[in-house]
């Protein structure tokens, strides 16, 4: 255990920092021809794992096209080297531009559909390789393959079969870290909120279709840089190797070591190319063996063996002690700073359902400083309207105007880029993010940071790093779950995944903030504490819309209340009015008559 | 006309796929990528029975039907019912169909095998092209079974059952249906189609392992432009999908008929999403 303490005590980055070294190292060590291109292929194969498990496992896009990226990078690669141009590098860059180019075209027209379309469609594009390479046979060599490809050179020289292995380790160890960078930056948890919900993503100002295309587009780079090594491996390239069998092995070998991680895809390569692709003996049985692995894969291992790996490092560090126990929690103590609440206006709103009328001609206003109830009997219309401003439905006619300009007609993530946060019913909480990471995330379109200056750790990154650490852990103290900041965000019981949603939409100091149904399944104390909490956004100036079915918490909060009913507002007022208005009493309390 | 008689009996091919595809589909909203490789082990048990085994055709199409059946049947309990999420039941339809793939080649090999049509082999002449039986057999087998599943889920109480299930499935399942129970039994009948219908697709295609990857995919084609769970939007989507691919390969050349079923698709995709014979759904939070 003492071992495993001071294992654990060294960065996490020194591990595959090791063991890129090891593979760098190996045929110094003398590795015999078999073993080296078994070496060299499982690499290669890794790559296309990796670049899966960036759209599949983090983005959530079940795009399985990287074989046909994979035919694209190799084709070009062997091309400009037929054509007299060898240097593995500049093939390198050549490859990732082109299987770009080609990853952005695709993805625009794949990316709009739907997990399955979007699947079908890959793979589509993986059995057209044949058809394509046939349309330019003149160039590619078409069904009989692409020779005369010549042997590979660096900077001049020509490159001996260890020259050209040390490339294919460079070239795997640098991918990998460019991968973990981004995994493990705010694009990676952008990522697994866009995974979670797309709904999620947007109402928190992330482009959901420009992210996926992000992911996309990023996972086909490898892919590319894949290719080209292939195409230097063995100065030979045909249709054959970029078929149906290539994908479903690196999808079976992206589920074996767990979609969302960036080390199991070396995990998941090395099973696949040393199982079952291995001797020519095991061929047949192949397909059989990944048919077998996609099964079991998909049923019984959730997370891969990455997953297996995680757990394992969970237990090992409880067993030794390393486990924080969790600070009693400071209340929330922290000052909210000046918020420059926005005056919501909703004029005349109407939407329809086919015939049914959800909303007919409402109107209200949230002011600064104020807390603008929204209550009313299920099916009244509240979500629908919430839904409406935050751009989820068009309205039929009507405005919505954040101080003065217009909402109705704006996409999703451009409301709340103009300043509207909101939470959900169900809180949607990113999985595999911590607590402080999931608040952090509220600030992805407030502050941006490019993907290039994550990878390459640029001074702006860190910049925005800090501002986000920073910023999270006000906004964590503010709702007093300052000592949860390591906590798996998604594991947290509903009381506090509540309270992270407030948090996490304060954080990028929204205009208004739309609270629904935030009290709902909280215990007494919880809802004392978010109520305590609403009262300080309004003297901090924020402007707070509440839709909520505990009434007596609406009359303590409210300085205005719109009462909905059948689409309606049927009155409107402060709490005092409201409360002993007999029209709401009867709708909305279905308080008999004679009260009144 | 001989062209337009070869796509329309290739485009039936397709749209059976497809009716397997809306069948699991309706019942368990699960998509079974492994279904074009059931019909494929259809074809190769058709081959067995009729070329090595010379058993007669009745016998042999009960043969396939029960076969592929059980198979079906194998993979809802291993591949579907264990599994959660509709992502995650992609993954394990396409490790069953890889898995077909590999044993239906380790047992058949891989060289196409013949399947004759029990209906003869001899060229008719219609309406000025030249035709087989079995691709007149092929379509009216596919408009039949489209009339037949729409009649049967109207009149029937298992088709109504059906239709509520894939309406809501919870409250399907209030109102007294055994879910499980229903989905496996459709899933078993989609396995069991697929086998009987083996032995007229296999006179067409052949029976070979490479079937199914190119079946399922074209299959798929036509479910996207009819709509999901849509029956008759099947044969519209076989119909486009089967002349468009004869007429590329005729007049552009054979490595453009895929391709243009692949430009069919995507301008399908962008324009209508949920294909022609489906309502879009506004989306909600």
């Amino acid at each position: 255990m003492a071992l495993w303490r001071r294992l654990r005590a060294l960065p996490t980055w020194i591990l595959p920092v090791a063991l890129g070294a090891v593979l760098l190292m190996l045929p110094v060590l003398g590795l015999d021809f078999s073993a080296s291109r078994q070496i060299q292929l499982a690499c290669i194969l890794a790559l296309l794992v990796s670049g899966l498990n960036l759209s599949l496992g983090y983005a959530g896009e079940l795009a399985l096209g990287q074989a046909a990226m994979y035919a694209a990078g190799a084709y070009t690669a062997g091309m400009l080297s037929a054509a007299g141009h060898t240097d593995i590098a500049v093939q390198l860059a050549a490859s990732g531009l082109v299987v770009l180019a080609v990853g952005l075209l695709t993805g625009v027209a794949g990316l709009r559909l739907g997990s399955w379309s979007l699947a079908m469609t890959s793979f589509f594009l993986v059995l057209l390789v044949p058809d394509v390479l046939a349309v330019f046979a003149g160039r590619t060599g078409g069904r009989n393959g692409l020779s005369g490809i010549l042997g590979p050179t660096l900077f001049g020289r020509p490159l001996d079969p260890t020259g050209f292995y040390l490339v294919i380790g460079v070239v795997l160890v640098a991918w990998f870290a460019v991968m973990r960078n981004i995994v493990v930056s705010r694009h990676g948890v952008a990522l697994r909120v866009l995974k979670q919900s797309p709904v999620l993503a947007s109402s928190m100002g992330i482009s959901a279709f420009r992210m996926k295309l992000l992911a996309y587009a990023l996972g086909a780079i490898p892919a590319g840089l894949a290719g080209a090594l292939f195409a230097n491996l063995d100065l030979y390239v045909s249709p054959e190797a970029f078929g149906f069998t290539l994908a479903t092995t690196v999808l079976a070998a992206s589920i074996l070591g767990g979609t969302t991680s960036v080390y199991g895809a070396l995990a998941g390569a090395a099973v696949m190319q040393f199982g079952p692709s291995q001797s020519s003996r095991f061929q047949e049985f192949a397909l059989v063996f990944t048919g077998v692995f996609l099964i079991v894969g998909g049923v019984l291992v959730r997370g891969g063996l990455a997953d297996l790996a995680r757990k394992a490092v969970t237990r090992l560090d409880r067993a030794a002690g390393l486990t924080p126990q969790p600070a009693s929690g400071t209340e929330g103590t922290a000052d909210i700073p000046p918020i420059k609440g926005a005056t919501l206006a909703v004029e005349d709103v109407s939407k329809a359902f086919g015939g049914n009328r959800a909303l007919d001609g409402v109107n209200f206003r949230a002011a600064p400083g104020r807390v603008t109830a929204l209550i009313g009997p299920n099916g009244s219309g509240k979500t629908t309207l919430l839904n409406m401003v935050c751009g989820f439905y068009r309205t039929d006619s009507g405005r919505i105007l954040l101080d003065g300009e217009r909402l109705e007609g704006a996409t999703p993530h451009r409301v709340a880029r103009a300043g509207v946060a909101r939470t959900f019913q169900t809180p949607s909480i990113p999985d595999g993010v911590t607590v402080l990471e999931a608040v952090a995330a509220g600030r992805y379109s407030t502050d941006r940071a490019s993907v290039l200056s994550a990878v390459l750790r640029l001074p702006g990154f860190r910049r925005v790093r800090r501002a986000d650490r920073e910023e999270a852990e006000r906004m964590l103290a503010l709702v007093g779950m300052g000592h949860l900041r390591g906590e798996r965000a998604s594991a947290l019981p509903l009381g506090m995944r509540r309270l992270l949603e407030v948090a996490r939409s304060l954080i990028a100091a929204p205009g208004v903030l739309l609270l629904d149904e935030a009290a709902s399944g909280l215990d007494e104390d919880e809802v004392d504490r978010l109520a305590e909490l609403i009262r300080r956004i309004r003297a901090a100036g924020g402007t707070v819309v509440l839709v909520e079915h505990n009434f007596r918490l609406v009359l303590d909060l409210a300085d205005d209340i719109v009462v909905l009913a059948h689409g309606q507002v049927i009155a409107q007022g402060p709490p005092a009015e409201i409360e002993t208005n007999p029209r709401v009493l009867g709708e909305y309390l279905g308080a008999a008559q004679e009260v009144a | 006309m001989t062209i337009i008689w070869g796509g329309l009996a290739l485009g039936a091919v397709y749209a059976l796929v497809a009716v397997g595809y809306n069948i699991v589909f309706i019942s368990s909203k699960t998509f079974n990528f492994a279904q074009a490789q059931l019909m494929m082990v259809g074809t190769f048990v058709a081959h067995t029975g009729l070329v090595t085994l010379r058993l007669p055709v009745a016998l042999v199409v009960l043969m396939a039907t029960a076969a592929v059946m059980a198979v079906a049947a194998v993979e809802e309990r291993l591949a579907i019912r264990p599994v959660g999420d509709p992502e995650a039941v992609l993954v394990t339809t396409l490790g069953a169909a890889v898995l077909l793939n590999g044993l239906t080649q380790l047992v058949w090999g891989g060289q196409p095998l013949t399947v004759p049509f029990f209906g003869g082999d001899q060229v008719l002449e219609l309406l000025g092209g030249r035709v087989y039986p079995v691709e007149i057999a092929l379509v009216v087998v596919a408009v039949a079974l489209v009339v037949l599943f729409t009649w049967f889920s109207r009149r029937f109480v298992t088709g109504l059952a059906l239709l509520a299930m894939a309406e809501d499935r919870e409250a399907a399942m209030l109102r007294g249906i055994d879910v499980r129970r229903l989905a496996f039994w459709t899933f078993a009948a989609s396995g069991a189609l697929a086998g009987l219908l083996g032995v007229f697709v296999g006179p067409k295609t052949f029976a070979v392992a490479t079937l199914g990857a190119s079946l399922a995919l074209k299959g798929f084609v036509v479910v996207a432009i009819g709509g999901f769970g849509s029956m008759p939007g099947t044969l519209v989507g076989g119909l486009v999908v089967g002349l468009v691919e004869a007429l590329a390969a005729r007049h552009l050349g054979s490595e453009y008929a895929s391709i243009s079923v692949f430009a069919v698709l995507i301008a399908i995709l962008l324009v209508r999403p949920s294909g022609l014979f489906v309502r879009t759904r506004e989306r909600a939070v």
